[in-house]
């Protein structure tokens, strides 16, 4: 029973780090940005929904709102930050500190505005559970996995079967020639951004209702997405999505044969060799 | 013509000694309405300001107290404040300019950091460091003129140890925060329980900021331990959350670190037992501090107003020996006191207190007294 607790556990984690996963890989895959702030945005989420809960309106209505205000929020990056460093030729280093420098303002005033401390949601639904089977999930645990695969499917549909995701992989495969081609890669930059950002508001909100609410968490998520990217083949989006669960589940199940202070250590050597046998990732990229 | 400069030189003299009498009562009057000014290096911005603002208050309220009681001795107190920011750097900084400029001969501290960053600087400038809020157990052994006003971690968790076994408790679990404050709780814990008769089945820790506790929690489950026992300084909140979902069968134990009042209110933490210094101002006194304030008299209010009244008298009873209140004198005079019963009775028969520590039952958002032990 603990083997399958655990395994759900690890496959509710990874849903929702896939969703972080595969927004990143659809922005740097098309935009070559390592988009850092996509941490900043994913904590700013879930501090928007905070507040929207605390005025006493529905989860749900974060749910919709937030979400629009983050692709809002990503499109200002691309068009306030990134544009202009493309436009001056600055190096990719350069355009990541730019990033990184900005996550650091966006988690310091959540910090100053919330306080640092972890933060509980009033909800009082984010307490249920559901027990089947001798396991145990709560509410908001069951609407992560729905959520999470819900938008995996529509990103995948929009990214092979719309003008905008023709757009996208024609941009992503050649900006030079798109730019030619009048496909305006500069817009469909922001349309990415805006895309990616409106993704990773969700479990921004819903991570935050299940365990809290910290300014600086966005990081390690991150982080543990990106390993997830590179490992699933940059640019694939079924990739990262799978490789996060792989991960999470990974870190859960090995709790069963060591002790939780070498899970992460381990899991991530078993990666470390799986790139030195697959450099390119376990998919490559459409 | 021997006479007159006799005469002259007896009135001079008369003079002189006249001016002399009078300037010794003029000074002595300016010195005993001289005010004995003290140091505080709290946290006062930043991520830990809440607690340091609390602890200010209590300090702020003793001085308001003694002041309009007539002062120490009849000199009127006041207390300079410095932001540590809960940083050992800045508090280092502070204290430097509080002891060299300033040349106060106390200066009230909090958070274990800082507080043992200031302690060498304390045993080498001869000023009394007091410290009301910290509990690392280096801190105990950490300066001769470091003055612990708060049982550290280990008395605690001895006690809570005890109380364990007390009702056959046997066999536990320990989640633990991997950093300064949790690892010697874990330990400390390990050691009394053991020596006791427990059993430590397992461990797993948590680092600071941790949100999701479930995997560690399935895992110490699964070893069917009778209880828990937890040490964590944050995140407390979504812990509690977790419990509530999980329903697990085991007790779950910890120290004064469950005082969290938010975390206090949620589901999740009925029935969590803790240690708790007992610290409980009067009600009268509760509603000075309410109106003084605008807050409630929380523990640090209460903690750090003790504090403050145990030094004021210490200085009182120095000056009514007309001994000079330096930082030697004022820890030599504490130790020779030893029993001080201000907000709560608080013994020094080393340079950390020994007060009553009791075990309290989190029922209905609040802590419910359960037994008493007294930390040695």
């Amino acid at each position: 029973m603990l083997f399958l607790q655990l395994l759900v556990n690890g496959i509710v984690t990874g849903c929702a780090l896939g969703v972080v996963s595969f927004s990143f890989s659809l922005v740097y895959s098309t935009t070559k940005v390592f988009h850092v702030v996509h941490a900043g945005i994913y904590t700013l989420a879930g501090y928007l929904a905070l507040t929207l809960a605390e005025t006493g309106l529905p989860d749900g209505v974060a749910l919709v709102a937030v979400p629009i205000v983050c692709a809002g929020a990503g499109a200002l990056v691309q068009i306030l930050l990134y544009a202009p460093l493309d436009r001056r030729r600055a190096t990719h280093l350069a355009v990541l500190i730019a990033s990184l420098g900005l996550l650091a303002i966006v988690q310091n005033a959540i910090a100053a505005v919330y306080s640092p401390n972890i933060l509980q949601f009033p909800s009082a639904w984010r307490g249920q559970t559901l027990r089947f089977a001798g396991l145990t999930l709560t509410l908001v645990q069951v609407t992560t996995v729905l959520l999470s695969l819900l938008l995996y499917a529509a990103t995948s549909l929009i990214t092979s079967r719309t003008t905008l995701g023709k757009r996208i992989r024609a941009v992503a495969s050649n900006p030079s020639l798109a730019e030619i081609t009048r496909l305006e890669p500069a817009r469909t930059y922001v349309a990415v951004m805006a895309l990616a950002s409106a993704n990773v508001a969700i479990p921004g909100i819903l991570v935050g209702l299940d365990l809290g609410l910290q300014p600086y968490t966005g990081t390690t998520v991150l982080l543990t997405g990106t390993v997830a990217v590179i490992a699933g083949g940059v640019g694939s989006l079924a990739g990262a999505f799978l490789l996060s669960i792989v991960i999470t589940v990974m870190q859960n199940l090995s709790l069963l044969i060591m002790p939780g202070q070498w899970s992460v250590g381990i899991t991530f050597l078993i990666f470390v060799l799986f790139m030195l046998w697959r450099p390119r990732g376990l998919f490559v990229a459409a | 013509m021997t006479t007159r400069p006799n005469g002259a030189g007896q009135y001079i003299t008369r003079r002189a000694l006249g001016g002399a009498v009078l300037a010794a009562s003029l000074v002595t009057r300016a010195r005993a309405a001289e005010p004995i000014q003290l140091g505080a290096v709290l946290p006062l911005t930043g991520p830990s300001a809440a607690t340091g603002t609390q602890q200010q208050r209590g300090l702020q309220f003793a001085v308001a107290r003694f002041n309009a009681a007539g002062g120490i001795a009849g000199r009127p107190v006041s207390i300079m404040f410095e932001d540590g920011q809960a940083k050992p750097d800045q508090s280092v900084l502070a204290f430097n300019k509080l002891a060299d400029l300033n040349k106060v001969p106390v200066i009230f501290s909090g958070f274990s950091g800082p507080t043992l960053a200031m302690a060498p600087l304390a045993t080498r400038k001869k000023v009394l460091l007091v410290n009301g809020g910290a509990q690392a157990d280096r801190l105990a052994t950490a300066s001769p003129y470091l003055i612990n006003t708060l049982p550290v971690v280990n008395d605690e968790v001895s006690v809570l140890a005890r109380y364990l076994v007390d009702v056959g408790k046997k066999r536990a679990a320990i989640l633990f925060q991997n950093d300064a404050a949790g690892t010697p709780g874990r330990d400390d814990f390990m050691a009394a329980y053991t020596a006791l008769g427990g059993t430590v089945l397992g461990q797993e820790q948590s680092s600071f900021s941790q949100t999701d506790f479930r995997p560690a929690l399935l895992k110490l489950n699964d070893l069917q331990p009778d209880v828990v026992f937890v040490m964590l300084t944050d995140g407390l909140s979504g812990f509690a959350d977790q419990i509530t979902q999980m329903k697990p069968p085991f007790m779950v134990a910890g120290t004064s670190f469950f005082s969290d009042p938010s975390a206090r209110k949620l589901p999740g933490a009925q029935g969590f037992i803790h240690t708790q210094v007992r610290i409980t101002a009067p009600p009268e006194i509760a509603a000075e501090f309410q109106k003084l304030t605008g807050t409630e008299m929380e523990f640090f209010g209460s903690q750090y107003y003790n504090s403050a009244s145990i030094v004021f008298r210490t200085i009182e009873s120095l000056l009514k020996q007309d001994r000079e209140p330096t930082g030697e004198a004022i820890r030599a005079r504490l130790l020779e006191i030893g029993t001080f019963n201000e907000l709560t009775k608080t013994v020094f028969k080393k340079n950390t207190a020994s007060m009553q520590v009791d075990i309290v039952k989190i029922e209905g958002g609040k802590d419910v007294f359960v037994k008493s032990y007294v930390s040695e």
